[in-house]
């Protein structure tokens, strides 16, 4: 769910702007670090972003029966840590804004906000709390998808409520009625994105360990519980 | 490539500098949020409408098509304001400004969106992205977007590739095959991805790549008389709310 064009008062909109700014230099200069140091990364991380981009493309089939489509936010934040993500998120939002019609320009800011940073800090927070008490792989990857997803329309739910408060019950009516709005169809679409993740994390371990090594998802060296079932255990353990 | 974009690429204005369409399109885009909604949104859908359609050449139904996906956001997110929480009609009841609330929003996305799309309408984004390494961009990130916006079309056509492919082996067939098919779908963009870019540095590097991509921009430059044109155009718009608000009522 990205907050429409126009959607949000110009104050509300430069104030997220304002908000995200540090964030998303924060991973620029990250960025710039890693491609001053290592050339090839600019690949490597253009690869990324387009991977989010296809990503956030899928239809997910929900419960309700309809469609959506998973954040990515998750998988994102577990395979390129989070301060990247910002970066990666941002381009992302702006395709979206002017390729798709997705989202906004004007409210770049608060998306960015929800889905690039408190999202992945979030989703990969959770991932690696889980990690750190040993939980099996795939269930750390769930959470981490599941938190991801769901903190992202939390704190859109947040971003709307201060922008419209409700007339009789102000900024916590409002809460209510844009949370749980959200909690009818994003509870299952969380579900359904950690599912999913899963699901994609678990044919990855099996097809690109190299790449989940390079990128510091898997070290090799031990063996790792994935919580996958059986015949999918590998020699690697996650970061 | 995406239907904006390939519209973009084939637009009346596609050699203008884009400068020349942000002042016009984001500058739209801005007032729709800053003018009161009414009239002011009203007159900046109807300009930008007006330009899109007119000058810029866009053909109504790639519009259309474009235009719907915000409008289904706006609708349904301006529905939430016509009810209440709490309050002497009950726990939920119907706003007593709530139509004009929604009514408000639903002018001012509509015609924020409008402004974008004419900015999104006329410039490719193989245009704009190597030019914001001059609006204080670092040039790391401009080359990461520039590698993200070429081989996302190559990932989405691979991807829709796939998706054939396993509609074909039935791979939609039930619910447990959906989801299968999908996290397929997932894990080999991302394979695809990274063997692309593998197989770009492999190229790259055999061609002396020192980390930064240069790509040909085509010439244009800033034009003052559309760039004036458009300012006028903005401040009558703006200036003629004004003019209105003192004959129509604040709001409907």
């Amino acid at each position: 769910m990205h907050i429409a064009e126009g959607f949000l008062p110009p104050a509300h909109a430069i104030a997220w702007g304002v908000a995200s700014a540090p964030f998303v230099v924060h991973g620029a200069r990250s960025l710039t670090r890693e491609v001053r140091e290592h050339p090839e990364s600019t690949l490597l991380l253009g690869a990324s972003g387009a991977f989010m981009f296809v990503l956030s493309a899928l239809k997910l089939p929900s419960v309700t029966g309809s469609c959506s489509h998973p954040t990515g936010t998750g998988l994102g934040a577990i395979l390129f840590r989070p301060p990247v993500m910002a970066v990666l998120g941002t381009i992302t939002l702006l395709f979206q804004a002017l390729l798709l019609a997705h989202g906004g320009l004007t409210t770049l800011g608060a998306n960015v906000f929800s889905m690039a940073i408190v999202g992945p800090w979030a989703g990969y927070g959770a991932y690696r709390l889980l990690r750190r008490y040993d939980a099996p792989l795939m269930a750390a990857v769930f959470t981490g998808a599941f938190v991801a997803d769901l903190s992202t329309y939390c704190v859109t739910s947040v971003q709307l409520a201060l922008a419209f408060p409700d007339p009789s019950s102000g900024f916590l009516g409002a809460l209510g009625k844009f949370g749980s709005i959200f909690a009818v169809t994003q509870i299952p679409l969380a579900v359904s994105e950690g599912l999913l993740t899963v699901l994609v994390m678990r044919l990855l371990v099996q097809s690109s360990k190299g790449e989940l090594t390079r990128l510091g998802v898997l070290l090799s060296g031990r063996k790792e519980r994935t919580g996958a079932g059986a015949g999918t255990g590998t020699e690697a353990v996650a970061r | 490539m995406l239907p904006i974009d390939a519209a973009a690429h084939s637009s009346r204005w596609r050699r203008r500098h884009p400068v020349d369409k942000a002042v016009l399109g984001l500058g739209l885009t801005v007032l729709a949020i800053s003018l009161p909604p009414w009239p002011g949104a009203a007159l900046v859908l109807l300009t930008a409408l007006a330009v899109l359609l007119g000058p810029a050449g866009v053909p109504g139904r790639r519009l259309w098509r474009a235009y719907r996906v915000p409008l289904g956001f706006c609708a349904t997110g301006a529905l939430t304001l016509l009810v209440q929480v709490g309050g002497p009609g009950g726990f939920v009841s119907l706003a007593a400004d709530g139509p004009a609330r929604a009514g408000e929003l639903l002018l001012r996305t509509s015609a924020a969106s409008l402004g974008v799309l004419l900015f999104a309408f006329t410039t490719p984004m193989s245009d704009l992205l190597p030019r914001l390494v001059r609006a204080g961009v670092p040039a790391a990130v401009v080359d990461v977007a520039l590698v993200t916006y070429r081989m996302s079309f190559l990932l989405l056509d691979s991807v829709r590739r796939v998706r054939e492919a396993q509609a074909a082996r039935l791979g939609h067939g039930s619910r447990a095959a959906e989801w299968r098919s999908l996290a397929g779908l997932g894990a080999t963009a991302f394979v695809r991805a990274f063997d692309r870019a593998a197989r770009l540095q492999a190229g790259l590097a055999g061609r002396g790549y020192d980390g930064t991509l240069r790509v040909l921009v085509p010439q244009a430059r800033p034009s003052v008389r559309f760039t004036a044109a458009s300012a006028a155009l903005l401040a009558a718009v703006a200036a003629l709310t004004f003019a209105l608000r003192s004959f129509v009522p604040d709001s409907f």
